[in-house]
């Protein structure tokens, strides 16, 4: 994949593979992965469940390691997890012994107390959650929860946002809210975002780019850019012939 | 006398069935009582039918509570028990807590110490009043320390087990925003391990009221359970004994109804709820 695009790409992973080993015998789930990502995109990384997309995804940020290859940014060799790029898990990494205001304050530690306040407050009011400040996550539905954990990321300003099926849980209205919520962060705040999603028509509401990935072993079948503008009609040509495209790509029929 | 307690226990069962017409506000009331006058009905047959002289029935026990109360003995001793048990049960929660979050998380420390742990937890603390009293003497020192005794693995262990089950998200989210030290303790893994934490104090304050009453029978001159031991003694005084067994089971209640407040803090509700 060469893009147009002339600066250094922001994210580059280096033939990425990974095995675990399982009861003597070894389970290869990723091979060769390699990818570059520009500053700003919004990549998707879509496959079938047990494809290997959480394993990559633990890789770049630094979580897991990998058996063999390497993830650059901004150049360097990405060695461990880093406030710079933060992740957003799917089973809630929010700390439920802590109200909304204190999680979303977790990655200010540094700052004094009247900047915190100033950033948590304008972080919570982004994501929809004023008034909520001193609620505790247990008082929380699964969205709200889940826009607990979007503002705890986007309070430290990170380059690079990593989301593991951030969604998942959620029903698909408050789903599909959450989509269009992240979209319009993303336009504002110009981040890098890396989305796992096993979804296909939430990796067209979101990426510029959709990373298809083969069943595991996990190798990229093919890069899909999706060159729609948001808002997104999810009832176009174009919509449909990429959602052809990816049915196609996954090996899944797509007449039922 | 007899016919009281046949009343009683009529009374009680007609009780238990008409409970479904009473308001559902009662009825968590009712149901217990009406059992326990059944269980008191049928001890105060059990007695009157075997004829027994020294075995108290539930009015000479009642009797023998009010003795009791007069008397300046009962406070004494249960200041004496509780002095211990308080003692005893903080300075093994404040070498407890500590040791245990160390060792869950740090898995060289655990490796070391665990083994050692679960060596010495199954020894009962009733097993260590000799040595209690050969380093201590009779009194609150050798008292103050089986409850330590009792009440420090319950708590270590949990403490343990509760560090250990930090969930992978809580540990990564910690990791990625740079928590180390001692702010990694007081921001994640503390918080994350007090809801087990509170459960293990409140099983280590359970134990240490069944092991102090044993102690004081055995190598102490005061206490709840010494006043057991000297009422048989002292002329097999038996309603007085299981006199101070009732009293024994209703502080048991409150200190468990006391610990169990700390479960309603925001910070570790949702460690209870929704399991
Ligand atoms: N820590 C691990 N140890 C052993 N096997 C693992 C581990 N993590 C993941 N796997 C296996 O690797 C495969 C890919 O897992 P994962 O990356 O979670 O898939 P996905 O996120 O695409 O559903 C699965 O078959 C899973 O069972
Ligand atoms: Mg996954």
């Amino acid at each position: 994949m060469t893009s147009a695009n002339q600066e250094p790409a922001k994210v580059v992973f280096n033939g990425i593979s990974k095995s675990f080993g399982r009861k003597g015998e070894s389970l290869r789930v990723l091979e060769d992965i390699n990818l570059e990502v520009q500053d700003g995109e919004f990549i998707c990384l879509l496959g079938p469940s047990g494809c290997g997309k959480s394993t990559l995804l633990n890789i770049v940020a630094g979580f897991e390691e990998s058996d063999a290859g390497s993830v650059t940014i901004d150049g360097e060799i990405v060695a461990g997890p880093n406030p710079q790029r933060v992740f957003v898990f799917q089973e809630y990494g929010i700390f439920p012994w802590a109200s909304v205001w204190d999680n979303v304050a977790l990655g200010l530690r540094h700052l004094s107390e009247q900047e915190r306040a100033k950033i948590v407050e304008a972080t919570i009011s982004m994501v929809g959650l004023s008034g909520f400040e001193a609620a505790y996550p247990m008082e929380l539905s699964g969205g709200m929860k889940q826009r607990v954990e979007v503002a705890r990321a986007l309070a430290v300003s990170p380059d690079v946002i990593y989301m593991d099926e951030p969604f998942g849980a959620l029903d698909s209205l408050t789903r599909l809210g959450m989509r269009a919520e992240i979209v319009r962060i993303w336009q504002q705040e110009k981040k890098t975002i890396l989305f796992v999603t096993h979804d296909v028509d939430e990796s067209i509401q979101l990426a510029d780019r959709i990373v298809v990935l083969t069943e595991r072993p996990g190798r990229i079948a093919d890069i899909v850019e999706v060159g729609l503008e948001h808002p997104r009609d999810l009832g176009s040509g174009e919509y449909g012939a990429i959602k052809n495209r990816l049915y196609d790509l996954l090996g899944v029929a797509h007449t039922i | 006398m007899t016919w009281v307690f046949i009343a009683m226990i009529v009374l009680a069962a007609a009780g238990v069935k008409l409970q479904d017409s009473l308001r559902d506000s009662l009825r968590p009331l009712v149901a217990p009582l009406c059992v326990a006058m059944i269980g008191v009905g049928l001890w105060g047959l059990a007695v009157i039918w075997t004829g027994s002289r020294v075995f108290p029935g539930p009015l000479q026990t009642c009797l023998g509570l009010a003795e009791l109360i007069e008397s300046e003995r009962l406070w004494g001793d249960i200041i004496a028990s509780l002095f211990r048990v308080t003692w005893g049960f903080f300075l093994a929660a404040s070498v407890g807590i500590p040791l245990g979050l160390v060792v869950g998380w740090n898995m060289r420390v655990f490796t070391a110490m665990n083994p050692i742990i679960q060596g010495l937890r199954p020894i009962s603390p009733i097993a260590w009043i000799p040595i209690a009293i050969l380093w201590f003497g009779i009194g609150d020192g050798a008292g103050i320390f089986l409850i330590f005794l009792s009440a420090f693995f319950p708590i270590a262990v949990g403490t343990t087990a509760a560090v250990r089950n930090i969930s992978l998200v809580h540990q990564r989210s910690a990791e990625n925003f740079g928590l180390a030290g001692l702010e990694l303790f007081r921001r994640v893994v503390f918080p994350a391990a007090m809801p087990q934490i509170i459960t293990s104090l409140r099983i280590a304050l359970g134990v240490a009221w069944l092991v102090i009453v044993a102690a004081e029978m055995v190598g102490m001159d005061s206490g709840l359970g010494y006043l057991i031991n000297d009422a048989r003694n002292a002329g097999s005084r038996y309603d007085l004994v299981v006199a101070t067994m009732v009293v024994i089971g209703m502080i048991g209640i409150v200190l468990d109804l006391l610990i169990r407040q700390l479960e309603r803090f925001d910070e570790v509700r949702w460690g209870y709820e929704k399991r």
